[in-house]
């Protein structure tokens, strides 16, 4: 589904990635861990476009991702959720939902979406930037899920936000991939993402230097240790 | 007493037209980051071509319909040529969009010529109105300045594309990851600040001379009342521009233009001075 093969990315004369390649396959769920400033976010950047490949091949069922334009990415099949949520603060919770669609989606999209998450259907008209931490990632979500994507994207999808809807927003990304779509998943919360995940990357210095399955890391206490320096 | 309503109602209808313009110059500091020193000329350039549509055809209503479209193909012109590539640096766009305004100001000397020249208005007459004898075209142009920014502020709300317009101006690299193709909003966008100035020319263009250099008056208006507004807010540079207007007019009664515009500068000082992000800053962007 989702491949990177060797991937390199600057910002300017900064060589952030450094080779990243990954795999994700269809109705999988893989995380993708490391420390701070390894290149976790820069490399769904690259994915999604907002940063320039400088070499190595990103394809998504088959199309090059580096050579088309960079907003005809999701109309591909990809949902991605930015670090800090990306919701449009002046933006009605209903156009933050319309933001991506360039056509009306079937009424059962968004039936779907507010069975999802109904605390968005209260709030259709309030301005994104009025909600709670919680419910704009839950917006953010939602706002991936009415483009129907084949793999969502997330980035720390629970950074910042109350323990209480953590738990709702881990609930529906396990729901989200138990219905078929893939997920990547950027997190610091190591526990969520062997949780979700059912195979994980580890990156270091723009690279994967890791990969294993989500069990199997739970248990390698030293491979946790030496790259993202836990004890889970 | 009736010179203070004369011209406290000519300031009505002039900040009118030139929150129309600013509007325009509003949205392309907004969306673009660009300072746009080129925007008087935009309006210049809107006065001379209707200049132009009412010397080859006769009719000045042609030119309601016409000097937009094509200041709207200009500004997408200029914007793909001068400003993409000089895009995220806003001292650079100083420097270009003054160029810019130079070889506007030059183009029309060239084309136009250097004498200024009077448009006659389509709507002659003059209306009774608190006791004076007040020119029909003048309510006119008020009136179509009002329909123009309801209809902008419409469009930026109710469409796709103004919503992509808002969504991009407050993020617009979520706003690519959302679809939206970003560097097309931006072609618009100053597109649609070009052909609101050029259509502010046409409706100032009966009240005002047809001049090389009627931009470079104008300019320093505009960017008062988008200051004073608060930046990139548009319905207070829409509010800023009527009140400056009003007050310079009135002010222009008890004295001579030039320390109305004094006047004007040391208002916006305290403005600034007392809210350093303009009256309207918070509101929404």
């Amino acid at each position: 589904m989702l491949e990177l093969n060797g991937v390199h990315a600057h910002y300017g004369k900064v060589h952030v990635l450094q080779g990243t390649s990954l795999k994700v396959q269809s109705g999988e769920a893989v995380g993708l861990l490391g420390r701070n400033g390894v290149g976790k976010t820069t490399t769904l950047k690259t994915i999604m476009g907002l940063v320039k490949a400088t070499g190595g091949e990103i394809s998504f069922n088959g199309s090059n991702l580096t050579d088309i334009a960079p907003h005809t990415i999701p109309s591909t099949g990809i949902g991605y959720v930015p670090q800090g949520r990306g919701i449009f603060p002046s933006l009605s919770v209903k156009e933050n939902l319309e933001i991506g669609l360039t056509k009306a989606p079937p009424s059962q999209v968004f039936d779907y979406v507010f069975d999802r998450f109904p605390r968005l259907k209260e709030r259709l008209s309030q301005p994104g930037g009025t909600l709670s931490g919680g419910e704009q990632q839950m917006l953010a979500i939602a706002r991936c899920l009415v483009m129907q994507p084949r793999l969502l994207i997330l980035d720390e999808p629970t950074e910042g936000i109350m323990p209480i809807l953590v738990q709702d927003i881990r609930r529906e990304i396990k729901a989200v991939n138990d219905e078929g779509v893939s997920i990547l998943l950027v997190e610091q919360n190591i526990k969520t993402a062997l949780r979700l995940c059912s195979r994980i990357y580890i990156m270091e210095k723009g690279a994967v230097v890791h990969q294993a399955a989500a069990q199997d890391l739970k248990d390698d206490k030293e491979t946790l240790h030496r790259y993202l320096g836990v004890t889970v | 007493m009736e010179l203070v309503i004369a011209l406290g109602m000519n300031g009505i209808v002039w900040g009118l037209i030139i929150a129309l313009i600013a509007l325009g110059l509003s949205i392309i500091f907004g969306l673009l980051d660009i300072i746009n020193i080129a925007h008087g000329d935009f309006f210049m350039v809107g006065t001379v071509m209707a200049w132009f549509v009412f010397d080859a055809t006769g009719n000045y209503w042609l030119a309601f319909a016409i000097v937009p479209i094509v200041g709207f193909a200009l500004g997408a012109l200029i914007e793909y040529t001068v400003i993409q590539p000089i895009k995220n640096a806003a001292a650079l766009s100083i420097v270009a969009t003054f160029g810019l305004s130079i070889i506007l100001q030059e183009g029309v000397r060239a084309t136009f010529g250097a004498t200024p020249a009077r448009l006659t208005a389509p709507i002659e007459g003059t209306v009774l109105l608190f006791g004076l004898e007040y020119e029909i075209y003048r309510l006119f142009a008020a009136l179509l300045s009002i329909a123009a920014i309801c209809c902008f502020f419409l469009f930026l709300h109710r469409t796709k594309l103004g919503t992509w317009m808002r969504a991009v101006r407050f993020d617009p690299e979520t706003a690519t990851a959302m679809g939206i193709p970003a560097r097309r909003v931006y072609m618009v966008t100053f597109a649609i600040g070009f052909a609101m100035a050029a259509l502010g020319g046409v409706v100032a263009g009966p009240i005002t001379t047809v001049d090389f250099q009627a931009g470079v008056d104008i300019l320093p208006f505009c960017f008062m009342a988008v200051i004073i507004g608060g930046l990139g807010n548009m319905e207070g540079t829409v509010a800023a521009a009527v009140m400056l207007a009003f007050f310079e007019g009135v002010m222009a009664s008890f004295t001579d233009p030039t320390l109305a515009r004094i006047g004007s500068l040391c208002l916006m000082s305290v403005v600034l001075l007392v809210r350093p992000h303009g009256i309207f800053s918070g509101a929404t962007r």
